[in-house]
């Protein structure tokens, strides 16, 4: 019922589109034209599919789906990080709405709450801590070299959309044959499955995995201070000065108990932050 | 309005996914890269609860719960190694550590 052919066509299209829209020295407008050509094969694989499948015209699913494609492409199409991240939202926000639509609210708002909401802060963060100012060309001031441009844009494309291909050939072709996945029950479809019985299901069915889940955040948490606080021997910045690396016993910092020592210095007793 | 099979929301987290990892493959920033593995999250998420919300029962959603789980987690020690690796070279390039492969 559908044509390999025609999808292995859109997808070679839209790899091409790809590899000229990733960052690289190429001129902006040529990667504008990548850029259109990739939502020009946007643009037909959904009117072909809206076509094939007589099924699937509801109108918030399109809007929701076309956002967070294009917005997801934006992520790795666009050369500022920062930028990046806030497309990043609108993919995780639109996803949010599909999320609703297949009547799943607790995971919509636990998605923002987490994704946009958490997550996301942590990465702008790091994004400006970690932010570098470098002499660019007219159209790329600030941005950084290793931004500006890709690597193996082309095999990464042909990669990548093989795998679409396939994936999408299997989704749309094979899996109607399975028929009673079709469509919905009338259970879910009403609504009936709400955040109650997620609940209930989740502390009597997966109790044990929850409680897992929980000490991974906590482990996860911990994991992250003690990378972060421990201090960075031989760097860059004091590169010109010999730096002897002692990994005795860390001695508390100071007299607050909440200090944690810092290992694998030369001065165990030293602060890893310290106020100059 | 008729309704939206399933195979449609599959195919949205296909591409999330694929994007995604035409993202890390190919960009060279270290934050960059970790969000592109997100945006593979994302993907799986939505298959997850597709399925779930087409097969009538919660499992899909409890799944998801622990993918965002492991993606808060994977976050978090992810961008401490970032924050640690760009104090060391001052750099957030991926090729600045070429001499890691074996």
């Amino acid at each position: 019922m559908l044509n390999p052919v025609m999808l292995l066509a859109l997808c070679v299209i839209a790899g091409i589109g790809t590899a000229i829209a990733l960052p690289s020295r190429m001129e902006l407008s040529m990667r504008r034209i990548g850029g259109v050509i990739l939502l020009a094969s946007g643009v037909m694989l959904v009117a072909w599919l809206a076509s094939v499948m007589k099924s699937g015209m509801g109108g918030y699913f399109w809007v929701f789906a076309i956002i967070a494609v294009v917005s997801a492409v934006r992520v790795i199409t666009h050369e500022r990080p920062v930028y990046s991240a806030l497309y990043f939202v609108l993919t995780v926000l639109a996803s949010a709405g599909l999320f609703i639509l297949l009547s799943a609210e607790f995971m919509a708002a636990a998605l923002v709450l987490i994704y946009a909401g958490a997550i996301l802060i942590t990465y702008v963060f790091v994004i400006m801590l970690a932010a570098q100012t470098t002499p660019g060309d007219k159209p790329l001031v600030g941005v950084a070299e290793y931004d500006a441009v890709s690597r193996e844009r082309v095999i990464a494309s042909a990669v990548g959309f093989a795998l679409a291909g396939v994936m999408l050939f299997v989704i749309f072709d094979k899996a109607s044959a399975k028929t009673g996945i079709e469509s919905r029950p009338a259970a879910v479809a009403g609504g009936q499955m709400a955040t109650g019985d997620l609940g209930a299901y989740l502390f009597t069915h997966q109790a044990l995995a929850l409680e897992l889940a929980g000490l991974i955040l906590t482990l996860a948490m911990v994991g992250a201070i003690i990378i972060a606080r421990r201090q960075v021997v031989g760097g860059i910045v004091n590169e010109n000065e010999p730096v002897e690396q002692v990994n005795s016993i860390a001695t508390p910092v100071d007299d607050n108990p909440h200090s944690i020592p810092v290992y694998g210095t030369a001065n165990p007793r030293a602060k890893a932050y310290p106020q100059t | 309005m008729t309704e939206v099979a399933l195979q449609h929301y599959l195919g949205v987290g296909a591409i999330l996914f694929v994007i995604g990892l035409i993202g890390f493959m190919t960009r060279r920033n270290l934050i960059v890269m970790f969000l592109c593995t997100e945006l593979m999250f994302q993907g799986v998420a939505i298959n997850l609860i597709a399925f779930g919300a087409y097969n009538g029962n919660l499992a899909g959603q409890a799944f998801t719960i622990f993918v965002l789980v492991i993606a808060a987690a994977e976050a978090s020690l992810a961008l401490g190694l970032v924050v640690l690796l760009f104090r060391q070279k001052n750099t957030l390039d991926a090729d600045a550590w070429r001499e890691m492969k074996g």
